[in-house]
């Protein structure tokens, strides 16, 4: 059996009376692309701070190709690259230089320092800006570049924190064509979203993270099964002109409803058998006064499994 | 080797943004230009202050009062200072306060006869003192005064103490070391040889004459440049400071610390980089301002430089100690901000502080600035040698060394978890 690269032993981290991780453990396989997908707040960034040696765990430990993040912080700093949510980056100097600096904190230097800052530049798509300073560049750029500076020391495991946040789709879709490509090249991923697709293109396996709890944990079919055959209509409402508490009550009272939420005037209804369902739930809707702008009826998906699990939507 | 690495890339940052080479370079020197425009002596170098108006009350019984008086009327002096002499110190006071006169020169009674007991017992010179009293209100002419008075002094205490050279010889040596002991050390010599000084138990020592090869003449800038220079290094030093705080907003400093470089090595790496940019600053203003203001930096450029070295160092420490407690970039930058201000105002960037007196004398020497500016004025206007600056020296590194280290204990703490 393939030894994992990366051991999470009953991880907790607390602040105060505040338990920010609660017991988190799960491994990670080399060449695995592992996402750990919950909502902002869920403990995902702590996680990985403590994966990365930055933030103490309150309890337990993990080993990084064999190295505690306790006692051998050293050695796991050799192996890890990070991709940080925030552009990590120094906006008044050029991508080069910036790609110099970083490889020189990872040791680097000479001339393998500056094959592989070009090679580098040439992945992430930025070999014509190579001269430019980073304040010059678009959001999506700012972002490969981040991503190329975590490559630099070809590390063991590369944690990716949210590295789609804020950018545009066609950036974004290129951030993880990258991810697939360094993937398909043997770099093995922990990624964090809370983009229920992006976990569910990239990822061999998710784990699914909740208020610092790692509640679900499988590949996509694994974790989809736990929904049964139920379906996720998404309904869209105008936003007021009805009584919320009492639409939502009528709709779960519909025959086969498991679970409904609305907030902002987004119906989240899951059912089994959706199809058969909708057309009471529509007549409810109808009766309660309010104005049905779209409707759709997702399969079984993350998002579903997100709401059976927690009973919230996925969201920010 | 890292935090060389990080110390670098931070200078290049610095000096690779305009508008903080303004505030660096452009900012100093172009003060330092409108204060000397308003001098009125922009090229010559030469004095632009003549006629100081100032009273001797010697009310000394012995001889070596009047050696005062004699040097202040010298006719070494004769452009600079327009002496009278009074006796009545409290009228010479209160025309100090109605703007008459810009200094008194006072030798009290009993003087001589002080100092020569002091020679005879072990506390020479305990009981003997000579006041200066100055117009609060005026800037440089108390200061020329005062450093006129204080080498007289030191020619005395020196000549009384020494026993090695006599004060004919001291006059020969006087004209055999013209280009260093020419102006005002030959009229002090001149009168200290006269034969109301008793050669076989007083000595003049050649250490007494501190002055230029064409006597005390005052060139604004020299007072000017380097205060400015002084003013702003503190806040670009302090502001520098602040980059770590920059850093850990923005990611930089967690990023940093995930790579595998010691903590220590981050800290030390961005407090060096603060004290280089710092460093080359000053540096170019001193180069800057020879060039374009033709400003003597005296006759130690090793004076100089540790001075300079010393002064970066300690704007640097504290810059960073103050760093380290604050909560936030925000805070950190109201911080400095109020701190460069008030130790400039203190400190005598703008006017000489040995004219301040009490609690704010006190006050101005817990500055760095304070420390800066007398090492410099001593080595620019007095013309003083590199072991005349040690104790100015001593005190700035000892205020750097203080500050880094609380610093790094600071950021340690703050930091590294």
């Amino acid at each position: 059996m393939t030894e994992a690269i990366l051991q999470v032993q009953d991880l907790h981290k607390s602040y105060g009376k505040t338990e920010a991780v609660r017991g988190i453990s799960f491994d990670i396989l080399p060449g695995e692309i592992f996402s750990l997908l919950g909502p902002n707040g869920a403990g995902k960034t702590t996680t990985i701070s403590m994966l990365s040696c930055l933030l103490a765990p309150t309890k337990g430990d993990a080993l990084i190709d064999g190295h505690s993040i306790r006692n051998g912080a050293a050695q796991v700093k050799g192996v890890i690259g990070v991709v940080p949510q925030e552009i990590a980056l120094y906006p008044d100097i050029s991508a080069r230089e910036n790609l110099h600096f970083w490889g020189r904190m990872y040791g680097m230097g000479g001339g393998a320092l500056r094959k592989r800052a070009e090679e580098l530049l040439d992945i992430v798509g930025l070999a014509d800006r190579t001269k430019d300073k980073v304040e010059t560049f678009s959001g999506g750029m700012k972002r490969r570049l981040n991503i190329a500076v975590g490559l630099l020391h070809q590390p063991k495991i590369l944690y990716m924190d949210e590295p789609t946040v804020g950018i545009d789709p066609q950036s974004r879709r290129r951030i993880l064509d990258t991810v697939i490509e360094l993937n398909r090249g043997g770099l093995t991923v922990l990624y964090t979203t809370h983009y229920m697709e992006e976990a569910a293109e990239l990822s061999s396996r998710i784990g699914i993270v909740d208020h610092g709890e790692l509640i679900a944990l499988g590949s996509q079919a694994e974790l989809t099964h736990l929904v049964g055959e139920s379906d996720t209509l998404q309904i869209s409402l105008e936003a007021d002109g009805y009584d919320s508490a009492k639409l939502l009550d009528a709709v779960q009272k519909v025959k086969g409803v498991q679970r409904a939420t609305l907030e902002d005037g987004q119906l989240l209804v899951q059912a089994q058998g959706a199809h058969a369902a909708l057309g009471e739930i529509v007549a409810r809707i109808n009766k309660a006064g309010a104005r049905l702008l779209d409707l759709k009826v997702d399969e079984p998906n993350l998002e579903a499994v997100f709401l059976h699990l927690t009973g919230r939507a996925l969201r920010d | 080797m890292k935090a060389l690495y990080i110390a670098w890339k931070d200078t290049q940052r610095r000096f690779s943004d305009w508008k903080a080479l303004a505030g660096m370079l452009a900012a100093p020197l172009l003060i330092s230009a409108l204060i000397g425009l308003a001098f009125g002596n922009l090229t010559s170098g030469e004095t632009p202050i003549t006629d100081i108006a100032l009273a001797v009350v010697n009310h000394d019984e012995g001889e070596l009062g009047q050696v005062y008086t004699d040097v202040l009327h010298s006719d070494d002096l004769a452009e600079l200072l327009a002496p009278e002499e009074m006796d009545d110190l409290e009228a010479a006071l209160q025309r100090i306060r109605d703007g008459e006169l810009r200094a008194v020169v006072y030798i009290p009674h009993g003087f001589s006869e002080a100092l020569f007991d002091g020679v005879q017992g072990s506390d020479f010179g305990s009981h003997a003192e000579v006041q200066v009293h100055t117009d609060p209100a005026a800037n440089i002419s108390p200061f020329i005064v005062r450093s006129i008075v204080e080498q007289v002094s030191n020619g005395l205490s020196s000549a009384l103490l020494a026993g090695q050279v006599s004060a004919l010889q001291a006059a020969e040596y006087a004209d055999l070391l013209q280009e260093r002991m020419a102006g005002l050390g030959e009229a002090i010599a001149a009168q200290l040889s006269q034969e109301n000084f008793d050669t076989r138990t007083s000595r003049l020592s050649l250490n007494v004459v501190q002055t230029g090869e064409s006597g005390p003449a005052f060139d604004p800038y020299s007072f000017f440049v380097p205060g400015m220079a002084v003013f702003f290094l503190m806040f670009s030093v302090f502001d520098g400071s602040r980059s770590i705080l920059q850093e850990n907003t923005r990611g930089t400093l967690p990023r940093l610390m995930t790579t595998p470089t010691p903590h220590s090595q981050i800290i030390l790496g961005k407090m060096l980089g603060t004290f280089l940019t710092g460093l080359l600053q000053f540096a170019l203003l001193v180069l800057a301002s020879s060039l374009l203001f033709g400003v003597a930096w005296g006759s130690s450029p090793a004076g100089v430089a540790l001075i300079m070295v010393l002064t970066v160092f300690a704007a640097s420490g504290l810059g960073a100690l103050l760093t380290s407690a604050a909560r936030n970039e925000n805070q950190a930058g109201i911080i400095v901000s109020a701190v460069s201000l008030t130790f400039g105002a203190l400190g005598g960037s703008f006017f000489p502080a040995s004219n301040l007196s009490g609690i704010v004398d006190l006050a101005s020497r817990l500055t760095i600035n304070r420390w800066a500016m007398e090492g410099f004025t001593k080595l620019t206007i007095g013309r003083a040698g590199f072991n005349d600056i040690l104790p100015e020296a001593g005190i700035l590194a000892a205020i750097g060394l203080i500050t880094f280290v609380l610093a790094v204990i600071g950021f340690q703490r703050r930091f590294v978890r």
